[in-house]
């Protein structure tokens, strides 16, 4: 099933909720070490995509393929632990633990006989340097800012060592300047060798960032290619008509 | 600041640090509890018997429910199918069956229980996972009246050996085997385990996104809950001489558990096993014996003052007894 090179394939996935399509037979890879877009407007499907390929919902139909297995009917934690993160758009840290103790849960053994273990304090700190939050380890999300909760969603995220981490909109409710600096440390992340799907519903704020755009609009793929044709593409600007002017 | 009940007795966890107040506190419960036969009456100490059973249970159903938020509405089911094991074994088999033989069948039978109604269920979420668990006590009660020419129906079996008469000696046999219990379950409360099983309870798809089969965790949890029922259920037939629906399967003896952890804190495993205890004493020493407040009353003002305490501190009076020790200024309702 898998395409050559490809670490994730979906192929065909359709998704219903009753008579709503909310996917409609979409296609697209994700190469490795790639950084990919995923855009369109609010409401396009994009979230239930990624619902789909980690397990949270069953598909109605198609295949979704990562490494070479298939892991349509696969559960969430099999996924993860097969290399795929992923951040979802809401925020939902443990609130009453510390940032440490969040970290560090992604970290634990999936065995009901590792009383102990997973990473060490060190390993921990590690990770939040990795996203900039290790000047809070010991603060409990509800005393974070914003920017602190997303990215501790991600540090979260990377204590599972993926190969693949989908970052549904991780730009949300960011200033410029925190976007710039997330930019930077998903940079750094793909430096290291994972690959990133990135999810947003504003074209500004990832062309910059990401070597290919997928183009999804009411479930169905609209276009895909790299940020420059995307960018040129009328199609595009008409689904986006309106869009565009959201602050990033 | 987050009041967030659905987490409480989460940093209980993750450290064995006390301070000062905290150990004097903790060595006089214990001092309290280890002398307790030189200093209180027989009847008050009687009570205290039996509060060691509890404080087990209380313990066997925190593991599970208190941790999870998977709230079991039949534990008695469990710690009932160990009693009603071993009065079949030693009434219908042989009297003379070495304990060695009957305890762990009798444990067996709570964890076959705890199987066939927990494998199918946990997967269930919320009030069907609760639903479940109170509708098989319910189906139990009726297979021993169905069976009754076997299980003597309400009347009960009896004709177990009773491990002593002594109330003394008995006190320490259930502290002994609260204790043990106790020391097991909180290792395991604050390890891994344990947190995984706290992180659950607070949003268990996103443990899921942590690479943890939150089914495979909330099994385990049912086995070992089960079997701590399961080593109640079986010094409870000790004690009574005697297994009958209502001494050890009740419907009510379910709620009680939930409310003795609900009372000291969910999810900390000591506060329900002190919940056991400051219930019992106030039920049957204070407004019992000392009081000489009549059955009913007792009860609803037993109700009321859980509610009550309920109200007043949500994580748990033990929890919030804990924290307020370990930091009087912070003013221990901290998340």
């Amino acid at each position: 099933m898998a395409e050559s090179g490809g670490l994730l394939a979906v192929d065909g996935l359709t998704k219903r909720f009753g008579g709503l399509v909310a996917v409609d037979d979409l296609s697209f890879t994700v190469e490795r070490g790639e950084i990919l877009g995923v855009i369109g407007p609010n409401g396009a499907g994009k979230s239930t995509v990624f619902n789909c390929v980690v397990g949270q919902y069953d598909v109605t139909d198609g295949r979704v393929t990562f490494a070479d297995d298939d892991v349509t009917d696969w559960d969430t934690h099999d996924i993860v632990n097969a290399g795929l993160a992923r951040v979802s758009q809401h925020s939902r840290p443990f609130d009453a633990m510390t940032v440490r103790e969040n970290i560090h849960l992604f970290t634990v053994p999936n065995s009901v006989l590792a009383f102990r273990g997973g990473a060490s304090d060190e390993a921990v700190g590690d990770i939040a340097a990795l996203v900039g939050i290790d000047d809070a380890l010991d603060e409990r999300p509800p005393d974070l800012t914003h920017e602190y909760t997303r990215r501790l969603e991600i540090a979260r995220a990377l204590a599972t060592d993926p190969e693949l981490l989908l970052l549904d909109e991780p730009f949300a409710g960011f200033t410029q300047e925190e976007v710039r600096d997330l930019r930077a440390s998903i940079e750094t992340i793909n430096d290291d060798g994972t690959a990133l799907v990135v999810v947003d519903h504003n074209m500004r704020g990832l062309m910059a960032l990401v070597d290919r755009v997928v183009v999804v609009h009411d479930g169905a793929l609209l276009t895909s290619g790299t940020p420059e044709e995307i960018a040129d593409d009328d199609t595009v600007a008409d689904v986006y008509l309106g869009e565009t002017g959201d602050a990033s | 600041m987050s009041s967030d009940t659905t987490t409480a007795g989460f940093d209980v966890g993750g450290a064995f640090d006390v301070n000062a107040p905290q150990a004097v506190v903790a060595v006089v419960a214990a001092l309290g509890l280890l002398t307790l036969p030189f200093w209180a009456s027989e009847s008050f100490t009687n009570v205290m018997v039996y509060a060691g059973f509890w404080a087990v249970f209380a313990a066997g159903w925190d593991v599970i429910s208190g941790h999870t938020g998977y709230i079991s509405f039949g534990h008695s089911l469990l710690s009932g199918s160990a009693a009603y094991a071993t009065a079949l074994l030693v009434v219908k088999v042989d009297p003379h069956l070495s304990l060695f033989v009957t305890i762990p069948v009798s444990i067996g039978a709570a964890v076959a229980m705890g199987m066939v109604f927990g494998l199918p269920s946990l997967r269930l979420r919320g009030p069907y996972f609760s639903l479940v668990t109170f509708t098989s006590v319910l189906i139990a009660l009726k297979l021993i009246d169905v069976f009754s020419g076997v299980t003597n129906g309400h009347l009960g079996m009896s004709g177990i050996d009773v491990f002593t008469y002594d109330t003394t000696t008995f006190y320490y046999y259930t502290l002994g085997l609260a204790a043990c219990v106790g020391a097991v379950l909180v290792v395991v409360s604050r390890s891994n385990v344990g947190r995984v099983l706290l992180a659950i309870n607070a949003r268990e798809q996103t443990v899921e996104e942590a690479g943890i089969d939150t089914t495979k965790f909330k099994l385990w949890a049912f086995l070992i809950s089960a079997i701590t029922m399961g080593f109640g259920g079986v010094f409870l037939a000790h004690y009574y001489g005697n297994v009958s629906p209502a001494n050890s399967m009740s419907v009510a003896d379910s709620i009680l558990i939930i409310a003795m952890a609900a009372v000291g804190g969910t999810g900390s495993i000591v506060g329900p096993m002190a919940g056991a205890y400051l219930l019992l004493f106030l039920r049957d020493v204070l407004f019992q014996n000392w009081l000489g407040i009549g059955s009913n009353v007792r009860l609803v003002l037993l109700w009321a003052i859980v509610v009550v305490l309920l109200v007043a501190a949500p994580e748990g009076v033990f929890v919030r007894l804990w924290r307020w020790l370990g930091d009087p200024r912070g003013g221990g309702s901290r998340g």
